[in-house]
């Protein structure tokens, strides 16, 4: 009982510090730099060893696009590339930075990111994404977030968003189990169900069933919330055949024992007979709550460091991947002793950023996207070798993502004049919001990026043929790109614009041939000609990819 | 490399408004491609097989099919025929296939498990049972990635599934969205694969050939497998646009509609046919609802009527065509149904000991693997499952089942480890 206690009120002491505001300002106060810099220092460290000359720094309208659709999730408008571009003092990537991360799109797209990692390929839930959007919103910490999403019925009783991560999955104790292992710890453990992992000596069938178990008891209501029974045990096979019972095992291999509890056959039987209630009948009283809960010592163990760090380094490996196109363990779901990070020192310290900043993801991103690593081309000089992708020498190009991808277009496709600048307008929440909701349609036609990501035929025949395609991107009216550009005067002038507008830089010169022949190819049908030429910029590859 | 515009454009008609077809920029900007595609020789494969799946959606009755069991208190009201090849027989629901056994063989010991809808699409779909965090390819995609042209003017993977019961779109997991179906609901006719009437097909080839000419600019110099699949996909646009014909069942003759019937399911087949003559690796054509857990003789008479008629017009067909030895076959369902009769006549979901048939390429037509007990309540012979079943397809495409896909450091094998192929239906 006592040992429950101590638990509990453990976890209570880590959910009260998640009310203390952090502000990246402060944090960062003393050296606003000194993560870029050591990440720097360390990457430089193998471009050494190896005698790799990384990529050429990228200009500014690269690193806009780039760091705005990373932040934001979405291309700069126009205007605000102008006036990025305009800038001239000192620390303008800071300042645009810094802009972005306290922006309404921040919050916009860490939610989707969020989605994307835990829940969007399994199902589409309008309910966890508003969950979501309350918590990027609040600038919730990481920590925070992991508890209100494995322990809803404590954390956020009442609510139907925050429960869905294991909602989805409560009928599938591998699910819940490998799920909550890979995208929270890193850690994916499904080979060791069947078998010791073959390649890892870390994972035994004791750590997988060992981990199921916290998940076990776990159920959800008739009603749609999130419980657990008060008991019920776990056993399994061994490969030698031998039947055994799983211990409440954490990743590490440390295990704890549940306490004794005694209870008359009449507690039990009013017990289970409320669960049974609670199960089939969504008007019932939500069930009792056992007062050792595992997954509640799951998540207290997880958040312990003193015991595992997993947490910490899961996500900043994921947000190192996100943002670099792989992660410094790669792939992010093997952290394990056989596939070391690339960098072990550098993800150290990236763990201990976040860790030191009470799991406050802000600081973290914001010292990668300020590196010269994050800022490095990713195109080669003509002959050169391909790097391994591991140094880092060079960017990743990475498919954008459904919501950066139908955001984007939609923005590329305005009448410019039409979008704001970095000054935004008072009602700009509403305004973004409703850009979200517009490209919804679309991001749920367009896969998720995973690691064999392909452009499907599907999507290039959507972008090729559809109606849909046609009237919100092609329109030819006043608020629309296709339409400004029928009221730029000088035909340079046009295609300047539509390359700026579109890819943010302007035409090379043989492009500029190109479309100069194209357009004056059918001067009996400009209006097409200029939709045409404004649909292959849409659907070109440069613009289809972050890069 | 760099491309000089002038080259490609005094040649072109992409200026003028008169030209249609293949222009002077494509071939130019296909050698680009080719260029900057070392491994492309290697991804040159035949798609000279083809599978064509019918999909018994909801489970059919094995007895009422392939494994009967008259008089027996589970043999339900049908009787057994005699078929064309001697101690071969099956229900009297099916007399046209009974005639036509030749070129397919019968697998009656199938053992999957799992009676549940979901889980054992799942298990049929991919060979294997499901792993968290892992997303398993379906067969279709498996044969796509295995068979199809890398540049092909036809669709990799077609799927048709126009009712709504156990409706569920093939994936390609994790090989890629490339070999994802095209799926067909509603209408036969992808969906997109038309040109909008407000752009004449002059301008869509050369609107395309301008975004080839704008993209390949950027992706030839990232060398990326995963932005070059953006211009492999826009570039099989206008093919596959020229493959609606295939979709069309009304240039076929009156005679081969009738030879066909007039059913839907019917009319799917026939353009089943159309596309694997055309080189599709791999159509999927699903049959709804044989979940007759209630009425099941009468679902089965109707139901059968047609797989019966359909399914003999497709070998006789493919046969007649010189395309059965290059296609295969295959009649599935996620499950088979209860040898007990229940309360409503009907019969319930049964994983235990089911059928299912391989017809054409690579198969030894005329036989029999595998047994059931004489109330078809477990398999006494030659037990199988998913796996085999998966491994046996593959084989019979000349396809090695234990061939691996590296997912990350981990190998998987197309067929589920550990499975064998039947080697005695195989050819």
């Amino acid at each position: 009982m006592t040992f429950q206690m101590t638990q509990w009120l453990g976890l209570v002491c880590v959910l009260t510090c998640f009310t203390k505001c952090v502000c990246v300002s402060e944090c960062v106060a003393d050296d606003k730099l000194a993560l870029s810099v050591s990440i720097d220092q360390n990457l430089q460290q193998t471009f050494e060893n190896v005698g790799v000359t990384p990529a050429p720094l990228v200009g500014d309208s690269e690193f806009a696009r780039r760091v705005t659709l990373d932040l934001a999730g979405r291309i700069p408008t126009p205007r605000e590339l102008k006036e990025f571009l305009a800038d001239t003092e000192i620390g303008k990537r800071e300042r645009l930075v810094d802009e972005l991360m306290v922006s309404e799109d921040y919050a916009f797209h860490a939610r989707n990111e969020l989605d994307i990692q835990l829940l969007a390929r399994l199902q589409w839930n309008n309910d966890w994404r508003a969950y979501l959007l309350q918590a990027t919103r609040e600038h919730r910490t990481w920590n925070r977030v992991f508890c209100e999403i494995l322990l809803p019925e404590k954390m956020r009783p009442e609510d139907k968003g925050a429960v869905a991560f294991l909602k989805q999955r409560a009928n599938d104790l591998d699910a819940m189990t490998n799920d909550t292992s890979t995208l929270f710890f890193g850690v994916n453990i499904a080979c060791a169900k069947c078998h010791d992992h073959p390649l890892v000596a870390d994972w035994h069938q004791d750590h997988y069933f060992g981990f199921a178990k916290f998940f076990k008891r776990t159920f959800a209501t008739r009603s749609g919330l999130m419980a657990e029974r008060f008991d019920g045990d776990l056993k399994f096979t061994t490969t030698a055949g031998e039947e055994k019972r799983a211990a409440f095992m954490f990743l590490n291999g440390e295990s704890i024992v549940e306490p004794e509890l005694s209870r008359s056959a009449e507690e039990w039987t009013e017990i289970r007979a409320k669960i049974k209630q609670a199960e089939s009948n969504d008007k019932a009283d939500p069930p009792p709550t056992p007062s050792f809960s595992p997954r509640e010592q799951m998540v207290s163990f997880a958040l312990d460091s003193s015991k595992s760090n997993l947490l910490a380094r899961n996500a900043a490996n994921r947000i190192w991947a996100r943002l670099m196109g792989r992660g410094l363990i790669h792939p992010v779901d093997q952290m394990h002793s056989e596939n070391p990070a690339s960098h072990p020192e550098l993800l150290n310290d990236l763990a201990n950023e976040l860790a030191d900043h009470d799991y406050d993801t802000r600081p973290l991103i914001r010292g990668i996207v300020l590196s010269d690593a994050y800022a490095r081309g990713s195109l080669l000089p003509d002959s050169a070798q391909l790097p391994s992708p591991e140094w880092f020498a060079v960017r990743a190009a990475r498919p954008l993502t459904p919501f950066q991808y139908a955001l984007s277009l939609w923005i590329a496709s305005k009448n410019p004049d039409s979008l704001p600048g970095r000054e935004k307008p008072a009602d700009w929440p509403k305004i973004r919001e409703q850009w979200e909701q517009r490209a919804e349609q679309f991001a749920r036609r367009f896969e998720i990026p995973e690691e064999h990501f392909q452009v499907s035929v599907e999507e290039a025949l959507l972008l090729s043929n559809s109606p849909q395609v046609e009237g919100e991107f092609l329109r030819n009216q006043s608020d629309t790109l296709v339409g400004y550009l029928q009221s730029v005067g000088d035909e340079q002038e046009i295609i300047n614009a539509g390359f700026f507008n579109v890819l943010g830089r302007a035409p090379k010169e043989d492009e500029r041939a190109v479309v100069r022949l194209y357009l004056g190819g059918r001067l009996d049908r400009r209006d097409q000609a200029v939709q045409q030429w404004v649909w292959a910029l849409l659907t070109s590859a440069e613009f289809r990819f972050n890069h | 490399m760099k491309i000089d515009p002038s080259v490609c454009l005094t040649r072109r008609r992409l200026l003028g408004a008169a030209a249609i077809g293949a222009s002077g920029m494509a071939a130019n900007m296909a050698q680009v491609e080719l260029l900057s595609q070392p491994a492309f020789a290697e991804q040159l494969q035949q798609a000279d097989k083809s599978v064509i799946l019918l999909w018994l959606a909801g489970g059919a009755s094995q007895l009422e099919t392939w494994d009967p069991k008259p008089g027996r208190p589970t043999g339900g009201p049908f009787a057994k025929i005699q078929t064309c090849i001697p101690g071969i027989e099956i229900s009297e629901l099916l007399p046209k296939m009974s005639s036509r056994l030749h070129e397919t063989a019968i697998i009656r010991s199938l053992n999957t498990k799992i009676a549940d809808h979901g889980q054992a699409y799942e298990v049929m779909d991919t060979g294997r049972i499901r792993e968290p965090g892992v997303q398993f390819p379906h067969l279709g995609a498996i044969i796509a990635h295995e068979l199809a042209n890398s540049h092909s003017d036809v669709p990799d993977y077609v799927e048709m599934y126009t009712s709504t019961e156990g409706r569920r779109k093939g994936a390609a997991g994790y090989l890629g969205a490339r070999y994802n179906p095209m799926f067909l609901t509603e209408s036969m006719m992808p969906e997109n694969l038309k040109r909008l009437e407000s752009i004449r097909d002059a301008d869509h080839q050369e609107r395309a050939d301008l975004q080839r000419y704008l993209s390949q600019q950027f992706s030839m110099k990232l060398r990326n497998p995963i932005v070059d699949s953006h211009n492999t996909a826009f570039q099989r646009v206008r093919g596959l646009m020229s493959s609606d014909y295939l979709f069309d069942i009304e240039r076929e003759s009156r005679a081969m509609r009738d030879h066909y019937g007039p059913t839907q399911f019917g009319e799917q087949c026939l353009i089943a046919r159309r596309l694997a003559e055309a080189g599709v690796p791999f159509v999927k054509v699903a049959r709804a609802w044989w979940d007759s857990h209630g009425q099941n003789f009468e679902t089965h008479q109707e139901l059968c009527a047609d797989l019966d008629f359909v399914m003999a017009a497709l070998l006789d067909d493919l046969k007649q065509r010189g395309m059965l030895e290059r296609t295969l076959v295959i009649t599935l369902g996620e499950f088979g149904r209860t040898p007990q009769i229940n309360g409503s006549l009907g019969r319930d979901h049964f994983a235990s000991a089911w059928s299912c048939t391989l017809s054409g390429c690579g198969i030894r037509g005329g036989s029999v693997y595998g047994k059931t007990d004489e109330d078809g309540k477990t398999v006494v012979e030659g037990e199988t499952n998913a796996g085999d079943l998966f491994a046996t397809i593959l084989a019979a495409l000349g396809i090695d089942p234990k061939k691996e896909i590296m997912l990350g450091s981990r190998p998987i094998p197309l067929a589920d480890f550990g499975s064998k192929p039947i080697q005695e239906i195989l050819a």
